[in-house]
């Protein structure tokens, strides 16, 4: 059954991938897991938006990946949010935060 | 940062691709290994959660095509694939692609030449140190008289200038190039010449900072110091050119220190200037030697000119001064020019000057430097949109041609946009192809052309002209460029866009393109084989014309004596008084001596230079038609017209009495007569001249009538000559009538002179009539090299691109023919209707063609008015009949042959097989 989670802007999956990675570095399944946990089911990135978000990230410089093994043994690419991505990571929260508020003080006008 | 990130990473997935690839399916695949170990934690079994998990993820290979498009070097693969596939293709058909590089090398060619041509004279900065800040002086006279006298200077104003001006790092004068005879320096191995002979050399007197200003280095020796303006007399030094040194002395290392001898004083050769110093131009020739100006007076004795305060024979030009704009030196000379004319009367007085950079042809603001240049540029371009034209044809007919291929792709999602870019690409890489062609072509061509339109240049400018190294510099090359890309988009944007327009279900109905084709597309196709055929016959009948004319012009006579007339000239001293009774003193010495017939006088020499003055004519018809308003003019001796044997058939010549006296009568040639007074005796009416050009006109008698002959361009009879009664003071020289040889004849006038002034035989010049008219020989030469070119360049292009599309259009009928055949049309038949309906753009094109021609003629014609104008068709109508209705048939023959052949072919296919074509 295909799940029913919310569409993420891409954008904003950007910046939950970096917050994860702010949390402790982890490789691409794992950022799904823990986003799903996180959002308490809400939000289920499917594998190939989430792949395209960290190849971007990548490419700009906001989180670098490392081949490492896992705990099964296997092999698997591993991500750190680097001081760029830091950086990225504050402003879009503030920025997060701002809009957030705005469309708040919208909805409840009356 | 990020950005170089951004750069090297997309590089690496160009280049390491299938690296990058395995990365990423690695992790999809550790991705999805992980993924199913979670839902088999959950209970699945492990069948079901990969395939759930497959499920979720989606195919790893869409994943990794959405990837790869989102970042630029998709654009770049995309790119790379269509140079690829559209190589392919072209390798595919290499008839097509053969025929249209071949074109688009002769399109571009042609013009790359001509503009490097057109580079080399009017673009190109002098060959000298930074070029851009060394300008020329331009001075602008109250009676409006215009060029060559524009750029004369006398010694005083430009000392003058050179000690009051701030604008100018540094000012050097040159002199008009002169006449010097020497013989061949001291001792070297000159090889042909024979030690002692007078050879006239070619030298040009300058300021002694020529060479430093200019910043030109000596090849070997040393160009002028400081000292030799202050010490001429003690030590006499020149500069050999490097044309001059290589050709006349055979490089002969040792020349530094020879010497060289003239009017008997001896030059040393300090320096040999650099092989591609050629002198500052205007005109455009490369001395034999370079002298300092203060060493006029041993270069030529009789003549101080320049002391002369009204003689200007110098051009000045100059140097900036760093951070000095071409407009603050420009205002500040003109403060200078206002200043020096306070003080000093000029019989012309100058009201502006202008300065502009300084390139080897000084003239090339002048109107008909340009419109000649236009008028070229237009020509080559028409070549080169014939070409374009063709090629568009022959494109629309090969994308037709890939109907299936094109909406297959179209059906499989491709957009339009990138299909349309891709058949660009292909386009575009004949095109660079093409050009490459061209350019070669053209390096090739360049001299031939050059040699063509060098002479062509020669007679209209009638100087000695040196063929100017032609170089193919980065200008030359971006201009190919830009041509060929620009012709690749012209005949592949249409074509491209008609193409990928195919209709999916109409193309996949396996329908022979004979039906499919949509109306506008033939019919725009039509249009373009007539358009191309129209160019062509403007391209024909002109190089026709032309060429009617050259043959004409084999057996063009001037109409007066040139062999046994010889031209004396001799340097008289500065006093135009004392020259004039110097002069008449010679003429009747000469006169006396048993070889020489007649003695006469002549302000104006054949075919060297005109003088046209306003005519106004006296009479009832002076405002009629054909009436001529300007007319060629000449001061005469009364013995010119039995010195040329140019019979005066009515009235009677000029008497002693009015030449010397300047009284106002006048002769007139008989084709003047005939248009001022048509039907009427023209002896004793009256006509009037503005002499000065200031409005003043001067009325003259007519008292006789000459022949009419081609004194001033060998092409044309002069369509209106006024001769006036002239005395010694305006002539150029003697012109000397003798039966003897040139050696006897010379021997005696030298034997005279001797006796009379020995001072005078150095500067003797001697030279038959029929030297003059080498000149002319030039333009039907010049005339028929480019116009055959021309002519063979449109037929070719026109028969080849006509050829192409009939073949193409008649192998889509094919299947079409078959039926008709099938059906029992005959073979005649089936052939009489596909010539019928190919030939039918060609006529109206050719129709369209004559139609422009005639304009063409038209405008060509109206340049005839001027008197003084060779007529390059050598009188040969421009409405010639003969021309325009064979090369019409030519055209025509070819236009038939190009769908008969074809056509033909089709006839021969078995029915059967042709039913089955598709």
């Amino acid at each position: 059954m295909p799940d029913k989670s919310s569409d993420l802007v891409q954008g904003t999956l950007d910046m939950l991938v970096l917050k994860t990675l702010a949390l402790e570095p982890m490789h691409g399944h794992g950022i799904s897991v823990r986003i799903e946990q996180m959002s308490k089911g809400v939000f289920r990135p499917n594998a190939g938006s989430l792949f395209l978000a960290i190849q971007r990230l990548q490419r700009d410089g906001l989180i670098d990946g490392e081949w490492k093994p896992t705990e099964n043994n296997r092999r698997a690419k591993y991500y750190v949010l680097t001081q760029k991505g830091r950086k990225r990571l504050n402003s879009e929260t503030q920025e997060w935060g701002r809009q957030a508020a705005a469309i708040a003080r919208i909805l409840e006008a009356s | 940062m990020s950005f170089l990130r951004n750069i090297s990473s997309g590089l690496r997935s160009l280049f390491r691709k299938e690296q990058v690839d395995r990365e990423l399916d690695e992790e999809l695949r550790a991705y999805q290994e992980m993924a199913t170990d979670e839902k088999m934690k959950q209970g699945m079994s492990r069948k079901e959660a990969l395939r759930a998990v497959r499920l979720e993820q989606g195919s790893p290979e869409l994943t990794r095509q959405v990837l790869w498009s989102e970042r630029w070097e998709s654009l770049v693969e995309m790119c790379w694939q269509d140079l690829r596939f559209g190589l392919r293709m072209l390798r595919k058909s290499p008839g097509f692609t053969l025929v249209a590089v071949l074109t688009l090398a002769l399109g571009v060619g042609v013009n790359t030449s001509i503009f490097s041509a057109f580079d080399s004279v009017a673009l190109k900065p002098l060959p000298v140190k930074d070029a851009h800040d060394v300008v020329r002086l331009q001075r602008w006279f109250a009676s409006g008289a215009m060029g060559d006298v524009q750029y004369d200077f006398s010694y005083p104003e430009y000392l003058y200038y050179r000690s009051q001006n701030h604008a100018f790092l540094g000012l050097i004068a040159a002199s008009w190039p002169g006449q010097a005879l020497a013989t061949a320096p001291s001792g070297s191995e000159t090889g042909s010449t024979a030690p002692h002979e007078l050879l006239p050399l070619q030298c040009q007197l300058v300021s002694e900072n020529y060479f430093s200003v200019l910043g030109i280095r000596m090849e070997f020796g040393q160009a002028f110091a400081g000292g030799e303006e202050r010490a001429p007399v003690s030590n006499p030094v020149i500069v050999l050119s490097y044309p001059y040194w290589r050709g006349q002395l055979n490089g002969d290392r040792e020349v530094i220190g020879k010497t060289l001898e003239v009017n008997g004083t001896s030059l040393t050769v300090i320096g040999v200037a650099p092989e591609d110093f050629i002198g500052t131009g205007n005109p455009p020739e490369v001395p034999d030697f370079w002298a300092p100006l203060e060493m006029q007076t041993k270069l030529e004795p009789q003549n101080d000119w320049l002391h002369e305060p009204s003689n200007q024979p110098l051009q000045i030009v100059g140097r900036l001064a760093p951070a000095t704009s071409i407009d603050q030196a420009q205002a500040e000379t003109e403060v200078l020019i206002r200043r020096f004319e306070q003080d000093h009367v000029e019989k012309d007085q100058t009201i502006g000057l202008t300065l502009h950079r300084a390139t080897y042809f000084g003239v090339t603001d002048e109107l008909w430097f340009r419109a000649f240049a236009a008028g070229l540029m237009a020509v080559v371009s028409l070549v080169l949109l014939v070409a374009c034209v063709n090629l568009a044809n022959m494109s629309l007919a090969r994308g037709a041609s890939r109907t299936k291929e094109i909406a297959m792709r179209l059906a499989l999602g491709a957009g339009r946009g990138r299909l349309v870019r891709q058949l660009l690409t292909e386009s575009m890489l004949l095109a660079l192809m093409g050009g490459l062609a061209g350019l070669l072509f053209s390096l090739w061509a360049t001299r031939l052309e050059w040699i063509g339109l060098v002479r062509l240049i020669h007679v209209l400018l009638g100087s000695r002209i040196l063929v100017a190294p032609l170089t193919v510099d980065i200008r030359v090359l971006l201009y190919t460029l830009v041509v060929s890309l620009v012709s690749g988009v012209l005949f592949g944007l249409w074509p491209a866009l008609q193409s990928s327009k195919a209709s999916v279900s109409d193309a996949l109905k396996a329908e022979g393109s004979g039906y499919g084709q949509p109306p506008s597309q033939s019919r725009f196709r039509s249009f373009l084989v007539g358009g191309q055929v129209a160019v062509s016959m403007v391209l024909l009948i002109s190089a026709g014309l032309v060429l009617r004319g050259v043959a004409k012009a084999q057996g063009a006579k001037p109409g007066f004596e040139t062999r046994s007339v010889f031209h004396l000239s001799f340097s008289l001293g500065n006093d135009p008084g004392k020259a004039t009774i110097l002069k008449r003193q010679i003429m009747a010495r000469l006169q006396t001596l048993p070889e020489i017939s007649e003695v006469a006088l002549a302000n104006r020499l054949p075919y060297a230079g005109t003088s046209t003055r306003p005519l106004l004519v006296e009479g009832n018809h002076a405002t009629a038609k054909g009436v001529p308003h300007e007319t060629l003019i000449n001061y005469v001796s009364p013995t010119f017209f039995a010195a040329l044997s140019i019979p005066v058939v009515r009235g009677r010549n000029f008497t002693p009495q009015e030449a010397d006296a300047n009284i106002p009568v006048a002769i007139v040639s008989e084709a003047t007569a005939r248009n001022a007074w048509p039907g009427e005796d023209p002896v004793g009416k009256r006509l009037k001249l503005d002499l000065r050009f200031d409005g003043k006109w001067k009325e003259f008698e007519v008292v006789g009538v000459a022949r009419d002959v081609r004194f001033t361009n060998i092409s044309r009879v002069d369509p209106a000559y006024v001769y006036l009664p002239g005395d010694p003071s305006q002539s150029n020289g003697l012109l000397i009538r003798s039966a003897r040889s040139p050696r006897d004849t010379v021997a005696a006038i030298r034997t005279s002179l001797e006796s009379f002034d020995r001072s005078l035989l150095p500067t003797l010049g001697f030279l038959s009539l029929d030297n003059f008219m080498h000149s002319q020989e030039f333009v039907p030469q010049a005339a028929a090299i480019l116009t055959a070119i021309l002519a063979f360049l449109a037929v070719a292009l026109g028969a080849v691109g006509l050829y192409g599309v009939m073949a193409y259009v008649v192998t889509q009928r094919t299947r079409e023919v078959g039926i008709r055949l099938a059906l029992g049309a005959s073979k005649s038949d089936v052939l009489r209707l596909l010539v019928r309906q190919g030939m039918l753009p060609v006529i109206g094109g050719a129709g369209c063609g004559l139609v422009l021609s005639a304009a063409v003629s038209g405008v060509l014609h109206a340049v005839l008015v001027s008197p003084g104008m060779p007529d390059l068709l050598f009188g040969v109508s421009s409405f010639d009949p003969a021309v325009y209705a064979g090369l019409t048939a030519l055209l025509a023959g070819v236009g038939l042959l190009a769908c008969a052949v074809p056509a033909r072919r089709a006839m021969r296919v078995d029915p059967m097989i042709a039913l089955r074509y598709e």
